[in-house]
């Protein structure tokens, strides 16, 4: 059921096939499969398995929606006759369609790297909450996204 | 020698250095941000930071909802049904009705009455 022929990405999400359409090059069109993988597991308890074909499917929606959000940002700076999207846009964008939820978190993040940036690099201030650990999923605090930035690994859990 | 410094190593997340301390790459973000339109022509510095951690935030809320169909089915394993069942069944996802329902015919909408399929998924 899997393999109609409207598959959009022909089956081979992996680099390196031998198919001769890679060409159409894969590692233009989304994000690797294992970064992927890596987040979405991190969102399901320990026992959770992921099949091949799901983690396909985020892959495929994951590109989705980065052109969905780019496209409307990518109006909005039509309408207001600027040629460069910024991080503003995006927010914006988010907003408008429907992901307010992720607004403020992308807000602590982005202050976060601002002011990594503006640190010489290796000396990033601990500060509020970075030794904390909470649960990412739902409404995802911002003490979540300070762990992001902080802790060594991801996908201890 | 060059040794992976506190910096690389603190926070890259885990991965290779590649990607900084973002979970996903930024040359890769930006090249799908261009492709989404012709006028998609500049992209501030700090947009693909932006989708990095979005992306993030919509994988992990598109994965936790497509394991609650899951466990509703008794399983363990995530399959693509799932996700394309929770896709259906949430509003912020309309847009990806299209992508899951072409290439999974059990989700294929007739002509007419497309409306119909979300009822049946509550």
């Amino acid at each position: 059921m899997a393999d109609g022929p409207a598959s959009p990405a022909g089956g081979s999400h992996e680099s390196g096939e031998q198919s001769p359409r890679s060409n159409v090059r894969e590692q233009d069109r989304y994000l690797p499969i294992a970064n992927i993988s890596r987040i979405m597991k991190k969102a399901l308890p320990a026992n959770g398995k992921i099949a091949k074909d799901a983690k396909e499917t985020v892959q495929e929606c994951v590109s989705e929606f980065i052109s969905f959000i780019t496209s409307e940002a990518s109006d909005k700076c039509q309408r207001e006759k600027r040629k460069t999207i910024n991080g503003d846009d995006l927010l914006w964008a988010m907003a408008t369609l429907g992901f307010e939820d992720y607004i403020d978190p992308l807000k602590v993040y982005l202050a976060r790297y601002r002011e990594m940036e503006g640190d010489t690099k290796g000396s990033v201030k601990g500060g509020d909450g970075s030794g904390r650990r909470e649960a990412v999923s739902g409404q995802a605090g911002q003490n979540s996204q300070a762990q992001h930035l902080m802790l060594p690994m991801q996908g201890t859990e | 020698m060059r040794q992976a410094g506190t910096y690389s190593g603190i926070l890259s997340g885990g991965i290779s250095g590649r990607t900084g301390p973002h979970s996903l790459p930024l040359a890769r973000i930006k090249k799908i941000m261009k492709k989404s339109g012709d006028d998609v022509k500049m992209i501030s510095g700090e947009a693909p930071i932006v989708f990095s951690k979005a992306c993030e935030l919509f994988i992990e809320e598109l994965t936790v909802r497509s394991w609650l169909v899951t466990l509703k089915g008794k399983r363990r394993t995530l399959h693509k049904e799932d996700v394309a069942a929770a896709i259906i069944s949430t509003d912020i996802f309309d847009f990806l009705v299209s992508l899951v329902s072409n290439s999974n015919g059990g989700y294929e909408a007739p002509d007419i009455n497309g409306e119909e399929m979300v009822v049946e998924n509550r």
